[in-house]
């Protein structure tokens, strides 16, 4: 890692890495550090190893209201928004350490036509679950009438009456389906 | 870490710290940022927080074909299950591993379920069909792969037989799956700070 650095000052020293690029390489740098050998240097021979889900390209008739909705109600940071027509939503791990997030954005001037397969909806897992404070948090914000379930998992639809479900590990587990 | 390491390189240039301060300074952050348990904070006293994306359900005309090609393409395994036989999930990852960045005990590996539904089926496929229909459309999912490299990841795609793989952007790859739903393929550079920028 020293030998690594010491390189990348060089290169900015000399000119051939701009500022945006030495903070962006020592991100990724540190990023692919924290994943350690089991998870990044575990690649086989051919194929890919799938570390987990990067983001999601929500297109919605106002991407602010998206914004809003997700923000206010599962607590995920606003990104690079454009003030026009999209935003990120983060929320997880840090972004360059396999965060998650949301592209809310306005329809494009070429949507991709329709296909036969399709997310017909999403969950997100919630920690330190407490369904009573989350079952006042969603009444607080007005969605009681627009939300369902209970025992560790629930529905919500959310402003473009797109279908979210969230849960806990237990009801919401793949190593324990 | 971005911000840590843009302001410790403008005190580099300004001549406030020496490169022996900077280097020693971006191995310390470094290794602290990679340390187990180093996450960001989470916002306090908030019960409804995302922590990360559980799973994503992919309705399709044949779950087993597309369960087939992203353990084909992508090295995922296939789980059962025993209640619900039109439906396969695959975990990022193996079973029982960490997600990446993840530290908490009560955050599962995140995982796709394919499915194909049946109208007439399951009290599950009545209660999707009586779903209001939604404006709001998932456009493409990006998945983040281990060591990505466009070119090799490109390669690799073309021939594994992947159809109309395209560049997108600096970082990542596209492509579509066996129903032409629009995937995306990327590194951990590609992230919520990278993208839009």
């Amino acid at each position: 890692m020293e030998r690594f650095i010491d390189r990348l000052i060089d290169e900015f020293d000399s000119g051939k890495l701009s500022r945006r690029e030495f903070c962006e390489t020592m991100a990724v740098a540190t990023a692919v550090l924290a994943a350690g050998g089991a998870a990044a240097n575990a690649a086989p021979q051919s194929g890919f190893t799938m570390l987990g889900v990067n983001h999601l390209s929500y297109s919605c008739p106002d991407y602010r209201v998206a914004r809003d909705f997700y923000a206010s109600v599962f607590g995920m940071q606003t990104l690079n928004d454009n003030g026009r027509t999209r935003a990120n939503l983060a929320f997880g791990p840090a972004p360059d350490n396999g965060g998650n997030f949301l592209v809310v954005h306005n329809p494009g001037n070429n949507p991709p036509p329709p296909t036969d397969g399709y997310v017909d909806h999403i969950c997100f897992t919630i920690a330190n679950w407490n369904e009573p404070q989350i079952k006042a948090e969603l009444a607080a914000q007005g969605l009681a009438g627009r939300s369902r379930g209970g025992n560790g998992t629930m529905r919500v639809l959310d402003p473009f009456d797109f279908d979210l479900q969230f849960g806990n590990h237990i009801a919401e587990n793949i190593n324990e389906p | 870490m971005k911000a840590f390491v843009a302001t410790k390189l403008d005190e580099y240039s300004k001549g406030r710290i020496s490169r022996r301060q900077l280097l020693e300074t971006l191995m310390v952050a470094a290794a602290v940022a990679g340390a187990p348990g180093a996450q960001a904070a989470p916002a306090p006293n908030r019960a409804l927080k995302a922590a990360l994306v559980n799973h994503i359900s992919y309705q399709c005309p044949d779950f087993k074909r597309v369960a087939d090609w992203y353990s084909r393409v992508f090295n995922m395994e296939q789980v059962t299950y025993p209640s619900e036989p039109t439906q396969i999930g695959m975990p990022f990852g193996r079973r029982n591993q960490k997600p990446l960045g993840v530290t908490a005990d009560d955050v599962p590996t995140s995982y796709i379920v394919v499915r194909t539904r049946n109208p007439a089926g399951t009290a599950a496929d009545k209660s999707a069909v009586a779903r209001p229909r939604s404006r709001a459309t998932i456009e493409h999912v990006g998945y983040t792969v281990a060591d990505f490299d466009r070119n090799r990841a490109r390669a690799q795609l073309q021939a594994l037989g992947v159809q109309n793989i395209r560049d997108g952007g600096l970082y990542s790859l596209h492509m579509t799956d066996p129903f032409g739903y629009d995937i995306q393929l990327s590194g951990v550079a590609n992230n919520a700070l990278t993208d839009g920028a």
